[in-house]
């Protein structure tokens, strides 16, 4: 990008002036953003669209050959990996949301309710965000080790060894202990949000509310979850779209398997792309396309949803 | 009485949780300082002696060094670039001064592109990177990273400068700025706290980052710590041990950050949760 020169400063001395539109100002502000966003988003994402329809031969310098909705077509009506990795990320959009939401507001009242030591408890829960997901996916590997793994450790120490198992070798337990790994990184998180928006509840709600006699079970259902309810739904939505997209902690700990258990449309799109030899990138183009539309039609959807509920509510 | 019962009941959910979600983690740390025939005969033992050589060992012989340097190299060079840009851009797109007819249909779109998923870039980007030459390098790297976190950057950073009083642009204005000096030496520092919440989001995003990595870095001489995590669980499987050790070099830089500095890591991540 080729340096702006400063611009000069005619606009300090005639504030008058301000009708002329700072071009100089405007160009040397937004400019490199708007290269970057252009160059590696915008223009990317046109590229996939576009490949989406055609052929793309890497093994042949990249020749294009058109071939329309084929793709499409296909993944759509022929695919079974692709209704196979679909199902699962949507489980994983569902279910981990249904569960680290509650999991995290009961988490933050109890940090509310006046725990000591809450501030530590507060950082520890929340370091889990702060690594890698390759960190995170060989720590858990270890957990989920059948001999020696702390899973199956935990089980036996408590008398139900029957259930201690292979967790990541069958197609069945698999996903599930994989949406615990998201629990475990993401819980302590949406507790860290929800226990601010806790806080920021004016206290004379709760004090009118102590007043005119109500408890303290009718305080929390009557008051503060009415009032956490965008938060919750705010941050529901935010899980829902970061699951719909999960893929390193699959490629990582499972690679999809066993037998597509943990594949995602994510994880897919890479395997064909890069290491099924089929050498097209046309057809994982299209893959992306359909998932990029759910993923934003879902989530446009989602967010009217919970404003309309909000306009009813209050 | 009545009020110490209860609270001594509601410990138990939270030591659980706490067991639950500090763990794993301590257990690894245990493992990284002692050897794998040590692991092997207990998983659980305490590091009695601890090996702090292994770290050593890790570093040199294993190369943690260079994936460490990789990282450091990507995430430093990364976040100074997006700070920069980012800053100059929420400035650009929060104040009136700076309004044209397409301004906010612009900030729109890239506000929408937050939720981007990134494989509908990711195929071309490897396409438009390899025909750049920028397939394979660092430097192709950081310019992905920079354009894909730019638009949640951008988004927090134009709602703090949005609210920068008028008046202080116009004071600045008499006093002889014009726009380059007037945001350099006015408005970036008044931005300060916002502009170190998105820089650590952002260091923690490209500090961590693994798709992107693994998609456009294919040399091992250039890999990123996520990623030589990734081939060394392959490679050296059963080298417990040792793996434990090196994920204590990729996670600690972090972490002792987050000791000192826990509230703001705090406010940037979730800042950043607007990005989903």
């Amino acid at each position: 990008m080729p340096a702006q020169p400063p611009e000069t400063a005619d606009s300090a001395a005639a504030p008058p002036r301000r009708h002329r539109k700072p071009w100089g100002g405007i160009a040397l502000f937004l400019g490199p953003a708007l290269c970057f966003y252009f160059a590696f988003i915008i223009y990317p994402v046109l590229v996939t669209f576009y490949n989406s329809v055609h052929t793309l031969l890497m093994d042949r310098g990249m020749a294009y050959e058109f071939v329309g909705l084929q793709h499409f077509k296909e993944v759509l009506l022929e695919d079974d990996v692709f209704y196979k990795a679909a199902r699962n990320s949507m489980t994983w959009a569902v279910v981990a949301p249904c569960v680290d939401i509650p999991l995290a507001l009961i988490l933050a009242f109890i940090l509310h309710g006046r725990v000591p030591f809450a501030r530590f408890f507060r950082t520890v829960w929340f370091t889990p965000l702060l690594m890698s997901y390759p960190v995170v996916g060989v720590i858990w590997l270890w957990v989920y080790n059948y001999d020696w793994g702390m899973a199956n450790l935990v089980l036996r120490a408590i008398g139900l060894g029957d259930y201690a198992q292979a967790w990541l070798a069958s197609p069945t337990t698999a996903l599930p202990a994989l949406i615990l790994v998201t629990t475990w990184m993401f819980a302590g998180f949406n507790m860290v949000v929800m226990l601010a928006a806790i806080h920021s509840i004016p206290a004379e709600y709760l004090e009118a509310a102590r007043v005119d006699g109500a408890s303290a079970r009718q305080r929390l259902f009557h008051i503060i979850i009415p009032l956490l309810r965008p938060t919750m739904g705010n941050l529901a939505i935010l899980d829902f779209i970061g699951k719909m997209k999960q893929f390193a902690l699959v490629w990582v700990m499972t690679r999809g398997g066993p037998m597509w258990g943990t594949e995602t449309v994510a994880t897919y799109v890479i395997k064909r792309a890069f290491e099924w030899k089929t050498l097209d990138l046309g057809y994982p183009s299209a893959i992306a396309v359909i998932w990029f539309v759910i993923i934003f039609g879902l989530s446009y959807g989602l967010t009217r949803f919970l404003q309309r509920r909000e306009a009813l509510e209050f | 009485m009545r009020q110490t019962l209860p609270k001594a009941i509601l410990m138990v959910p939270v030591l659980i949780y706490t067991a639950f979600s500090a763990g794993p983690y301590l257990w690894t740390a245990m493992m990284s300082l002692r050897t794998t025939d040590e692991i092997y005969k207990n998983h659980y033992a305490l590091p009695i002696p601890p090996h702090f050589w292994k770290f050593y060992t890790a570093w040199t012989e294993f190369g943690y060094a260079s994936y460490f340097r990789n990282s450091a190299i990507v995430t430093v060079v990364a976040v100074l670039l997006i700070t920069t840009i980012g800053a100059m851009a929420g400035f650009g797109f929060a104040r009136r001064r700076y309004a044209f007819r397409f301004r906010e249909s612009l900030f729109l779109m890239l506000f929408l592109s937050i939720m981007f998923p990134p494989q509908i870039m990711i195929l071309s980007l490897f396409q438009i990177l390899i025909n750049y030459g920028l397939f394979n390098t660092l430097a192709g790297l950081i310019l992905v990273y920079v354009a894909t976190e730019l638009p949640v950057t951008i988004y927090l950073l134009r709602a703090f400068f949005a609210q920068i009083p008028q008046e202080m642009e116009e004071a600045a204005r008499i006093d002889g700025c014009n726009d380059w000096t007037m945001f350099w030496r006015v408005m970036f520092p008044i931005a300060r706290p916002a502009v170190a919440t998105t820089m650590i989001l952002n260091f923690i995003y490209f500090w961590n980052e693994f798709l992107y990595a693994v998609v456009f870095i294919t040399k091992q001489e250039i890999r990123t710590l996520p990623l030589a995590i990734q081939f060394l669980v392959s490679d050296q499987y059963f080298d417990i041990g040792m793996l434990a050790t090196g994920l204590m070099i990729a996670t600690l830089p972090v972490l002792v950050m987050y000791l000192f500095l826990s509230e703001w890591f705090v406010k940037g991540m979730t800042a950043g949760a607007v990005k989903g």
